[in-house]
């Protein structure tokens, strides 16, 4: 029985001095040393929570609710104080100044681009070799540029193919299911095609989204890198040699590439374009499921159908288009592990680049 | 689709090994996603419906290794029905333009047995599991022929008369997954004359599901509207085997050659045909495509010669008839996927080997100019940016919990903002329409990290609404943390070296200190940066390009 009084008599003890000193404090500060002091780590609260041990099952009874409630109080208290004086900070900040004291230095600091940028600066200053130009489309677009000219009908199985993020049509001048965010830069090809400004050689670098979680190899916001070229006489050789030209130009000489028949609505014939895998180098690795290449690209001749609903005469006219995705290959070219590194600015990883 | 490689070897005499097939297939048909000792798994497209059968990529196989095909379609008739005056089973089609072929033939004195081990095994290696005999005939003669088949259970159906309708307001049905379903007034329905038995093309009804004690079935071979087959199974969250097949488009051909065969087999089991059904036109219409050769050298940029090209597409099952220097090409019937003549060049340069087309330049010709001037802008301020010490960084497009918590995103403000109508989850909910707050929340987290001095800027677009219609504009936002409790004195200098002018934004006083902005900076609200676990003093400045 004693005990428990003693138990009993400190617990009341701790809560009546600590709500004393909680209901004195000014500042944050002494705030975070009460708190520490009472649920730091051997705290007060710890110190008695261990000597519960030792009292008997139906001491612990009375005790227990009285301490838990003793605890939820000092907390509560704690937590309103701290509001307390945060509200008197606010208001102080009235008496701050405004100054502009010219006279202090900035500091010296190394900055960083992200290395996105200095990837797509590579890319571009590579096709602007060859005369490509820019020309970036909206990210927030209309069915019929990320879809339905790009020969992707309403209601086309094809159209699973992206998972796609809609706009919430309800307070917009708009259909519903009109406007989405695109799911791929290759809008920028039929809004430029209906300039009718032949021929075309253009790019973009830009971002795209899918409805799709995110974890260490997805997201549901990326880049795209796309060329579009239209002209009078666009091959598949021109597009092979585009091909080779991009991935030698930033993987080395001595990368190889492959070309295979892929299905995009948008294109016909349409190029799957896989890469020999830099990790085996084509003896087959965990990295390119045991085939020794990976994809890397998709390509193609624009389709018949894009030249028509954009106004140009596929009869005169034939185009190619190639694109890939560049934050999956900086993260092989980089060994980075996850691809939230990109868009979640953590520091440590962005200036190592 | 997976691929059973015995019973493909049954149906076409490639010579090669299983890696060989594999990479075969993977540089002139399509992807390999697995490859196993017992099948290979296709990486199916949209556009090779005919690769969901066995007997089509047999077809494909023989076309591209010059193998043998070991099986040829049957004469009409062999059909079981033919020259046969069978009683026709009842049968009423409400809808024919989204059921255009609807067959139903009445099979008796069967007995539900399990089914041989030959079959089980065959099904296995494709993915599928055993459910008796009489279910693995429909199940085995879709993945030869691609050709989806449902069995009824004849004692269970009303009148034994079949009915494809649409459903009415309100009604319901339990599918074979034991789930119940209501109904939508577009979804097409197989019923009897009392209830619903299953939705058509996507999956059949528990009550009218084949039993124990069945012996008498009504066999289903149905052509139904793709784009109807898609909104059902997408409504209902249906992807099944078969309406993945009915979504790619089916032949009619090919549904006979595979009802034909379905009959056959519940015959080798001792059934018997009493009845049958064939509602519709029953031809397909064949596909005839001109092809030049002029074209197929101008888009691959190679010169394919005129005997290649016809072996070539001879050997895809084409038939042609030369003109000069162009062809007209008949499709095979089980091509649906090949209506232009691009699509034929396609396979012309698959067959001739996309590895094989040379690279060459693009000719020099006068390009119409783009307007460069945004693109360099930025690119310059970025390096710009980076030269006096701030590191770049690029955040999600959208608001987080966090910070929408932190802005206390008021209703007014959701107004005008753009909203996703179906996000991942409440973090891809609003697309931002200011980079700071997003910058804030990169500092917080590397504050966490323990770092003492942030510097960071992001240039992107925010986006909102205006006058009815989304609007998204490019911006700059930079956010210092110098340790200091007054960093506007050092953002603003820092500003004033780069002479940007650029125009500030509005910002909203509410998340700013009452004293401390100027011209499009400010010093961070406290109350705003506590809310985001900050507790040192953030300025910020965010500025339109």
């Amino acid at each position: 029985m004693l005990k428990l009084a003693l138990m009993d008599v400190k617990i009341r003890k701790i809560n009546q001095d600590y709500q004393g000193q909680i209901s004195q404090a000014t500042a944050l500060k002494e705030l975070d040393k009460i708190f520490l002091e009472l649920f730091g780590k051997s705290g007060l609260v710890d110190q008695l929570s261990k000597q519960f041990k030792t009292l008997p099952k139906d001491q612990l009874k009375t005790v227990g609710p009285l301490f838990n409630q003793v605890k939820m109080k000092l907390e509560e208290a704690i937590r309103v104080k701290r509001e307390g004086v945060r509200e008197n900070i606010y208001k102080s900040l009235e008496n701050e100044k405004f100054t502009l004291q010219p006279s202090r230095l900035t500091h010296k600091r190394e900055g960083h681009l992200h290395l996105a940028t200095k990837f797509k600066q590579e890319i571009i200053d590579l096709f602007a070799k060859l005369g490509f130009e820019q020309f970036d489309a909206p990210h927030i677009e209309w069915d019929k540029y990320n879809f339905e000219y790009l020969n992707i009908p309403k209601d086309h199985p094809s159209k699973d193919m992206w998972d796609t993020l809609y706009i919430d049509t309800a307070n917009l001048k708009v259909d519903p299911g009109q406007l989405l965010l695109r799911t791929h830069t290759s809008n920028f090809w039929p809004r430029l095609m209906e300039k009718g400004k032949t021929p075309i050689r253009a790019m973009s670098f830009d971002r795209c989204f899918r409805y799709e979680a995110v974890d260490a190899r997805h997201s549901h916001t990326f880049n795209q890198f796309e060329i579009a070229v239209v002209g009078k006489d666009i091959t598949m050789a021109n597009l092979r040699f585009l091909s080779d030209y991009l991935l030698q130009g930033i993987l080395g000489k001595e990368a190889k590439s492959r070309f295979r028949p892929k299905y995009y609505p948008f294109v016909e014939p349409g190029v799957g374009i896989d890469c020999l895998c830099v990790f085996c180098h084509g003896t087959g690795c965990k990295i390119c499921s045991g085939t020794g290449w990976f994809e890397i690209a998709g390509a193609g001749m624009i389709h018949p159908n894009v030249f028509k609903a954009t106004g140009l005469d596929p009869k005169i006219y034939t185009g190619l288009a190639w694109g890939f995705g560049p934050d999956r290959m900086l993260m092989l070219k980089h060994n980075i592990e996850d691809i939230r590194y990109f868009l979640e600015g953590d520091l440590k990883f962005l200036e190592k680049y | 689709m997976k691929i059973s490689l015995n019973w493909l070897k049954e149906l076409v005499d490639f010579n090669l090994t299983t890696k060989e097939l594999a990479e075969k297939l993977s540089l002139v048909s399509i992807g390999i996603k697995q490859q196993t000792l017992d099948f290979l798994e296709l990486d199916l497209t949209y556009n090779r419906g005919d690769l969901l059968s066995l007997q089509g990529v047999a077809r494909e196989v023989s076309a591209i290794t010059g193998s043998k095909l070991l099986f040829s379609p049957p004469d009409e008739k062999d059909y079981p029905w033919t020259g046969k005056d069978l009683p026709e089973t009842p049968v009423r089609v409400e809808e024919q333009n989204l059921c255009p072929v609807y067959c139903i033939a009445t099979i008796e004195n069967l007995k539900v047995e399990q089914s041989p081990e030959s079959w089980v095994k065959r099904l296995s290696d494709c993915g599928m599991r055993t459910v008796n005999n009489i279910a693995d005939v429909t199940n085995l003669i879709m993945l030869q022929y691609g050709q989806p088949m449902h069995a009824f259970d004849a004692a269970k159906v009303a009148k034994q008369t079949l009915i494809v309708r649409c459903a009415q307001k309100g009604e319901k049905l339990i599918t074979l997954d034991g789930k119940r379903r209501d109904l939508n007034q577009s979804d097409l329905l197989i019923a009897d004359p009392k209830n619903s038995l299953g939705l058509a093309g996507v999956m059949g009804g528990k009550d009218s599901e084949v039993s124990n004690s069945s012996t008498k079935v009504l066999l289903e071979a149905a052509i139904f509207d793709p784009v109807v087959i898609r909104k059902t199974s997408k409504r209902h969250g249906l992807n099944s085997e078969a309406s993945k097949r009915f979504q790619h488009g089916l032949t009619k051909a090919n549904l006979l050659q595979a009802l034909s065969l379905a009959i056959k087999m519940y015959e080798g089991l001792g059934g018997k045909l009493t009845a049958i059904s064939l509602v519709g036109n029953l031809k397909d219409e064949p596909k005839i495509i001109t092809l030049t050769q002029e074209k197929i050298n101008s888009l691959m940029g190679v010169n394919i010669p005129a005997n290649q090209v016809e072996l070539s597409l001879q050997s895809l099952g084409f038939s042609l008839a030369s003109q000069g220097e162009a062809w007209e090409a008949t499709v095979p019937y089980f091509r649906q996927d090949l209506n232009i003549e691009e699509d034929l060049i396609e396979e012309v340069a698959r067959m001739y080997g996309y590895e094989n087309i040379e690279g060459e330049k693009l000719i020099a010709e006068k390009i119409p100019d783009l307007d460069q001037s945004l693109p360099q802008f930025i690119y310059d301020l970025k390096v710009k940016l980076k030269g006096v010490g701030l590191t770049e960084v690029q955040t999600y497009s959208f608001y987080s919990t966090a910070v929408l918590e932190a802005l206390e995103f008021t209703k007014e403000a959701k107004l005008s903002a753009v909203k996703i109508a179906n996000p991942i989850s409440s973090e891809t909910e609003y697309l931002r329409m200011d980079l700071w707050p997003n910058l804030l929340e990169v500092v917080g987290k590397n504050l966490r990290k323990g770092f003492k001095d942030i510097a960071i800027f992001e240039i992107g677009k925010v986006y909102k609404q205006e006058n009815g219609q989304p609007k998204e504009t490019d911006r700059l936002s930079i956010a210092l943390m110098n340790d200091s409790d007054n960093p506007l004195e050092e953002l603003y200098q820092l500003a004033q070296s780069l002479s940007l002018h650029l125009k500030g934004v509005n910002l909203n006083p509410d998340s700013f200190h009452p004293k401390r902005k100027t011209n499009g900076m400010a010093e961070v609200h406290l109350r705003l940066l506590n809310k985001l676990g900050i507790e040192k003093r953030v300025a910020v400045m965010e500025f339109l390009l």
